[in-house]
């Protein structure tokens, strides 16, 4: 085997074997960018985890929660996208760090997304998606708490 | 087998994910207030057949035993596993056939 042919294969093998790794290794955003998960305020938030890039409004993120939410402590909300997402990222106003939390999305991926969360008071809840182009899709709703939840 | 249940059913070739994990997802301030340990699930990753197909880095501003809904392409008889991680390294897996 020549040496230009033996390089080839070794590089081959070698990204075989980190291939696997990489997928078990997951992204962990607390760790990657840890300012956004100390940011108190949206904006800030956002610029830490996405960067500066402009927001695109956009109708194509379904994102689905109640106008009014009785009890702060568990607030069901639903994201739906058909768009080519990488990630997607919830932020609000009410508690005393915006992030809440942040979705990986694997390729080829269904997204329909239902969690709860937790708002001290009436808020402005923010989704914030990156496509795998590198557009920033940005969709929000306010949410009126009669009772605060997250100890408030 | 963790504190943690899962439910994954599928139909026309998507499945279906309930998970509900116990945590009391309090962070710092909340912890502070009713005087415990700030503990809560950090990242949620779950797994098909070894692929990766739901990953989310999750925050105290969740609510108390959250309850994740999704769904991915998958058949019966895949095996599901769900790790989570707290906010102190602490893991916990759990597993579910695709019915």
């Amino acid at each position: 085997m020549d040496r230009r042919k033996f390089i080839g294969v070794s590089v081959a093998a070698v990204a075989a074997l980190i291939a696997p790794v990489t997928d078990l290794k997951a992204v962990d955003f607390r760790a990657t960018t840890p300012k956004a998960f100390a940011a108190e305020h949206v904006p800030e938030a956002i610029k830490e985890m996405f960067g500066t890039g402009g927001l695109k409004q956009t109708d194509k993120i379904k994102f689905t929660a109640p106008k009014l939410a009785e009890n702060g402590g568990s607030i069901p909300v639903t994201i739906e996208s058909d768009l080519d997402l990488e990630s997607i990222a919830i932020f609000q106003d009410a508690n005393p760090r915006s992030t809440t939390a942040v979705f990986t999305v694997p390729s080829g991926a269904i997204i329909n997304y239902e969690f709860r969360i937790k708002l001290r008071k009436t808020a402005v809840v923010t989704i914030v998606a990156k496509g795998r182009d590198g557009v920033l899709y940005t969709t929000s709703k306010e949410i009126d708490v009669s009772i605060g939840g997250c100890g408030g | 087998m963790a504190n943690m249940k899962i439910k994954a059913k599928e139909k026309d070739g998507i499945v279906g994910v309930k998970a509900m994990f116990t945590s009391v997802m309090a962070d710092k301030e909340e912890a502070e207030k009713k005087k415990i340990v700030s503990e809560y699930i950090a990242q949620i990753i779950a797994k098909n057949n070894g692929v990766v197909v739901f990953e989310v880095t999750a925050s105290g501003f969740m609510s108390e035993n959250p309850l994740f809904k999704f769904s991915y392409k998958g058949k019966v008889g895949d095996t599901l596993e769900i790790t989570t991680t707290d906010n102190s390294g602490k893991t916990e897996t759990g597993t579910e056939k695709v019915s």
